[in-house]
């Protein structure tokens, strides 16, 4: 179960992301982070602080953000990640195709 | 050059960003004769017509220049302006009997990077347009031998639809330069140079020249060399490559980690997620991998214990994505490990692959602990 919040700061789309995004969690993860898909012209950070698992289903939701982002020419940073998010997407070869803050 | 052509130079080039110019009456001080008045006259209402032209012809050059693969530095366009064209009246009205006598109303000039593309374009623009041979010219090749300057393509062109003539200049971009600050310095006025400063334009000017010239030479010169390459890169001919940013793209098409990483893949049936290959270049070059045969008795050797050590780590999770750079990252903290490395030389791996940050070190630490766990590591550990 992951809780999903969107929102603006600084003039970027943030997405804060609380709680366990594994393959249950996340066809409603995608459905809230789809709002990410329609930014012009902003960077997108992904809150991790309080994001404890993610799953193959999760990876592609990130990877799903940053393609769409980085056709419109923006970045998409991923904060506060904790070690076992980190080795997921160091095991899985695409911890240096996001920006990590 | 006559000096009343040459202060029309100066006018025209200050009309250098050429744009798209707005058309405004000039309230200008300047009184024409009856004739003059009368070309004015049908320049006003000729001017949608000549905005037109001036969009349509710089369109079909962009177009043309992109299907050829053809990379300029810029397209610029313009119509003549009213203040402009009335200088240019006050100056030589007489001259022209009709408005269609101005060839230059509108204006295109492209500036290019090399000289021999400056060719390119004019066998482009002869393709597309009509050329009027009479009053076009290649002022490159009127240059006497004491004269200095350093001029450009002139055309002057019809679309091959009709309608009015129009100017198209092609340059390179020092061309463009040398034409820019010879205008600056203005010694094209009404104030004579004295001979000393003459001979330094001269020289610069000559200097210029010998600068694009060698720029086109490095050029054919890199692009050889390159070719050369390649075609080693095809033939198998690995050893004899200096690896580079060029020779590696090239290898890539090769799909040298392809076997691995369907066999990594194999692990968790995972699907490879395309993406880019090349930042692991400054990984090979901190391994002291010097050719492409470098990196492909590196993949030889290394790829049965990457693949147990992916086998390790992906085998006890449900991962089904992975990046087709999987196979090379394992490759490499293999590498590491049999040079040496240890945990150091991991968390190092990483700082390359990852950039700096705090976990790393963690997973180098992660990493060691499976790779003890291998045969390849145990070996290691014997042997030293």
């Amino acid at each position: 179960m992951v809780k999903t919040t969107i929102q603006e700061q600084d003039g970027n789309m943030v997405a804060i992301l609380v709680g366990s995004l594994d393959t249950a969690a996340a066809a409603e993860t995608e459905k809230a982070m789809s709002p990410l898909n329609d930014v012009e012209g902003k960077n997108i950070i992904i809150d991790c602080t309080d994001l404890e698992y993610i799953s193959s289903a999760g990876l592609r939701i990130f990877l799903g953000v940053l393609q769409s982002t980085q056709v419109k020419g923006g970045h998409v940073y991923i904060k506060g990640i904790n070690d076992n998010v980190r080795a997921v997407f160091t095991i899985t070869g695409f911890s240096n195709i996001f920006e990590f803050m | 050059m006559g000096k009343q052509e040459k202060k029309e130079d100066q006018q025209e080039q200050s009309e250098a960003c050429i744009g798209s110019a707005e058309h405004k009456q000039v309230e200008s001080k300047v009184k024409l004769d009856a004739h003059g008045e009368m070309l004015l006259r049908q320049y006003r209402e000729l001017r949608p017509t000549l905005q037109q032209l001036s969009d349509e012809a710089s369109h079909l050059l962009r177009q043309a220049l992109s299907e050829q693969g053809i990379y300029v530095t810029a397209i610029e366009h313009r119509v003549k302006t009213e203040k402009s064209l009335i200088g240019k009246l006050e100056l030589k009205g007489a001259k022209y009997k009709d408005i269609g006598d101005i060839t230059d109303l509108v204006g295109l000039r492209i500036i290019t990077f090399y000289t021999d593309e400056v060719d390119k374009v004019a066998v482009i623009a002869k393709r597309l347009f009509d050329i009027d041979w009479k009053d076009s010219v290649d002022k490159r090749k009127l240059h006497e031998l004491d004269a200095f300057g350093y001029n450009s393509l002139h055309y002057i062109c019809r679309l091959k639809t009709g309608g009015p003539r129009f100017e198209l200049q092609m340059r390179t971009a020092l061309q463009h330069v040398w034409s820019t600050i010879e205008h600056d310095t203005g010694y094209k006025g009404d104030v004579k140079i004295p001979r000393v400063y003459m001979r330094q334009f001269s020289r610069l000017a000559g200097m210029m020249e010998l600068i694009d010239d060698e720029f086109s030479r490095l050029r054919t010169v890199l692009t050889d060399y390159r070719r050369q390459t390649l075609a080693l890169v095809k033939n198998g001919k690995l050893d004899d490559v200096p690896l580079s940013r060029d020779t590696f793209r090239s290898y890539l098409e090769l799909h040298p980690f392809d076997h691995l990483n369907r066999r990594i893949a194999a692990v968790n049936q995972a699907e490879l997620f395309p993406v880019s290959m090349m930042s692991y270049l400054p990984v090979f070059e901190s391994f002291g991998l010097e050719t492409v045969g470098d990196v492909q008795h590196f993949i030889d050797e290394n790829s049965e214990d990457a693949y147990q050590l992916a086998l390790s780590q992906l085998a006890i999770t449900d991962l089904d994505i992975l990046s087709s750079n999987t196979a090379l990252q394992y490759l490499c903290l293999v590498y590491v490990l049999k040079h040496d490395g240890g945990r150091d030389g991991l968390k190092s791996l990483y700082d390359i692959i990852n950039g700096e940050n705090s976990t790393n070190g963690m997973l180098a630490d992660l990493m060691m602990e499976q790779a003890k766990t291998l045969p390849f590591f145990g070996k290691l550990k014997t042997k030293n």
